[in-house]
């Protein structure tokens, strides 16, 4: 069983009288890359700050290599990279002295080459001032000053945000750099389906402040399935069968969008109304997170044709 | 070596405004009292009339007569003073907020403690050299024998230090206000607010041992409300 | 070795089989030879940026399916043809996965002939595989 770098127990905020996060319990195994997904205001960028001690939980506990997210010390600090929604840094400084900055707080492992390289591949020069930055040099500047003190656990919150395609590219590369050297673990949260899938082993999904899947991204993958169910004569108006998500009827045909079911118990149900035959659909990472995190009962946004 | 980083950092940073407002004093200073020094050479019968301080003569901040020169520096320190406490405290505790720096500052390696101290420790610095520095100078010049006719109390020292003194006193006002999570701004602002009724109660004083002891007063609560709100508050 | 991957994230493929395809197929054209070293894991995973252990999976995959096997501390090899056999449930998915292709035709509107025509004409891209594969077995 792998050692646990990052677990929260009950981890519940509360503002005013609405939960940003109801009772999560969350356990990341080290070694992994774990993408957390959820939906804008679903409650990451919550989780994430308070697994770094910058919010109180109202409620419950997180811990973060062994110690409690409360109360953090300087010893756990220096073993945890953090890049911060925005990449928001100093911006009155230039690179080199954001590097000198940074540098004091791991004095004895801190990759002064490393951080050259990086900076130096990105076509940057020490002198530039953060403010002269584009988004994108200021998200490199970033990545180089997270992985220049080799961290064991990466924390990163929505790194790719309105980054280009290339830029995304290399904060992959940097994850899989990282996740390479013995006992890394990283953290991320992202909207890039497709990102997520080359680089994460396991998946958080977290949905109106609650978790709804913690699983290796695999195991994600095999759930979370589309079946279509043709009929001979006309389909059933309504589905009973434990995990169904949602579904669609058309005259001869039902597509069940369903969540943790087996093969067997779909031939079951299906021979059970009658189904002439029954094929499963694969979807996309992207489809099956959509499928996954929409509201049961939902209509689609436009209609097209009528009925 | 984290704690020097912070606090050089902290420095550097507000360093335009150090400079600017030491220089604005050193200008002003020097400005005034050479002119005086020329109108004591062109009438030498009209200025010895005026009365030096006699012994046991109190001084208080509004009759600053009995400082014949200094007090109108003096009168532009009260405004510099507390004008570079707001503009430290903004740079220090505003700015993050506007700019979202805060998450980056606090993940240090280093206690919070040490983060705030390392602001509060640049801020009594800039105050130290930029303004206390200068007018220790000007008091030292104002002093130097054949320059002015009539001697500058030591008083007039310890009053400019008390304006600078309330500029640590405004700077945590506006951290305090920086730091309040009040949804009002009328509540937010109340960290200001008390800096500023501080001030004024401070600067209503007569004797110049009340001054002194409510402006100890007033940093020290300043300072642990700051601590507090610091310690406690939620980024 | 010169095996130039391409994966494709986004796609209803899971990253992993898209790997075992790519590294079967090859193998199936005889682009990768009997004794040919895979690349390994990390060097794959750095150059596809994918995460290691999707690398791992695909290649404990085509171990399982008898194509490649594992020396630890080598690496992985393509295993040799003439050790693999493939059983009735093997040849019973294969014969499936062919109805669909020839449904497929049919519904184009193929006629047998043209189909003929066509499955030799893409059997050639197989055909040093396929050759060898017959001198051994006689």
């Amino acid at each position: 069983m792998a050692e646990i770098v990052l677990e929260t127990k009950g981890l519940t905020k509360y503002y005013g009288a609405k939960p940003a996060l109801d009772h999560l319990d969350l356990r990341v195994p080290r070694g992994c890359i774990c993408g957390f997904l959820g939906r804008n205001g679903a409650g990451k960028t919550t989780a994430i700050k308070l697994m770094l001690g910058l919010l109180t939980p109202t409620a419950g506990s997180a811990t973060l290599l062994g110690c409690d997210s409360t109360a953090l010390t300087p010893a756990i600090r220096q073993r945890i990279g953090y890049v911060t929604e925005g990449h928001r840094l100093l911006r009155w400084m230039s690179i080199g002295r954001l590097e000198e900055f940074q540098r004091a707080f791991f004095p004895k492992q801190w990759d002064g080459r490393l951080f050259a390289e990086m900076i130096e591949y990105f076509e940057l020069s020490r002198r530039q001032k953060i403010k002269h930055l584009s988004n994108g040099q200021r998200a490199q500047v970033s990545l180089a000053l997270a992985l220049a003190p080799n961290p064991e656990l990466l924390v990163m919150d929505d790194p790719t945000l309105g980054l280009d395609a290339a830029i995304r590219r290399q904060f992959l590369e940097g994850m899989i750099e990282l996740i390479m050297r013995q006992g890394r673990t990283v953290l991320f949260s992202s909207h890039i389906l497709a990102d997520v899938e080359r680089v994460a082993d396991r998946i958080v999904v977290i949905d109106k402040g609650v978790l709804r899947a913690d699983c290796p991204l695999e195991q994600f993958r095999m759930s979370v399935r589309k079946v279509v169910v043709h009929f001979e004569n006309s389909a059933p108006a309504d589905v009973e069968l434990a995990g169904l998500l949602h579904f669609r009827r058309s005259e001869r045909q039902l597509e069940l969008t369903l969540v943790g079911v087996g093969d067997a118990e779909v031939a079951d149900w299906a021979a059970r109304a009658g189904a002439e035959r029954f094929d499963f659909v694969e979807m996309n990472l992207e489809d099956q997170f959509i499928e996954f995190t929409a509201p049961p009962h939902r209509r689609r946004l436009f209609q097209w044709e009528k009925a | 070596m984290r704690f020097l980083a912070l606090s050089r950092k902290e420095l550097r940073e507000s360093l335009p405004w150090l400079l600017l407002a030491g220089l604005l004093l050193l200008g002003v200073g020097l400005l005034i009292l050479r002119s005086e020094a020329r109108f004591a050479r062109m009438d030498k019968q009209h200025w010895s009339s005026r009365q030096a301080l006699g012994p046991g003569e109190v001084v208080n901040t509004y009759a600053l007569v009995r400082s014949p020169h200094l007090t109108m520096v003096a009168m532009w320190l009260a405004f510099i003073g507390p004008g570079l406490g707001l503009v430290l405290g903004v740079c220090h505790f505003w700015v993050p907020l506007f700019a979202r720096t805060w998450s980056f500052l606090l993940h240090r390696s280093t206690s919070r403690m040490s983060i705030l101290g390392a602001k509060l420790a640049a801020a009594i610095l800039g105050l130290l050299i930029s303004l206390g520095l200068v007018w220790t100078g000007l008091y030292w010049y104002a002093c130097r024998p054949g320059l002015l006719p009539i001697p500058e109390p030591i008083q007039i020292l310890i009053v400019g230090w008390v304006y600078i003194a309330i500029g640590l006193v405004v700077y945590m006002g506006t951290a305090l206000s920086a730091l309040s999570t009040a949804r009002w701004y009328t509540t937010r602002i109340f960290g200001l607010a008390f800096a500023a009724l501080a001030a004024f109660v401070i600067l209503l004083q007569w004797h110049l041992g009340w001054v002194l002891v409510l402006t100890v007063l007033a940093i020290a609560i300043l300072f642990v409300q700051t601590v507090a709100a610091f310690l406690s508050r939620e980024f | 070795m010169a095996l130039w991957m391409q994966i494709s994230s986004g796609s209803e493929t899971p990253i992993y089989q898209q790997l075992v395809e790519q590294i079967s197929g090859a193998i199936a054209r005889g682009e990768l030879r009997t004794g040919d070293k895979l690349p390994a894991v990390r060097a794959l995973a750095a150059e596809l940026v994918i995460n290691p252990n999707t690398v791992a999976r695909a290649y404990t995959l085509l171990e399982q399916s008898g194509l490649v096997t594992t020396k630890t501390g080598s690496g992985t090899f393509v295993s040799d043809p003439t050790l693999r056999h493939a059983d009735a449930a093997q040849i019973n998915a294969l014969a499936e996965r062919m109805d669909t292709l020839i449904s497929h035709a049919v519904n184009l509107g193929l006629d047998r002939g043209a189909l003929v025509a066509l499955f030799e004409k893409r059997l050639e891209k197989f055909a040093s595989t396929l050759d060898k594969g017959e001198a051994e077995n006689g």
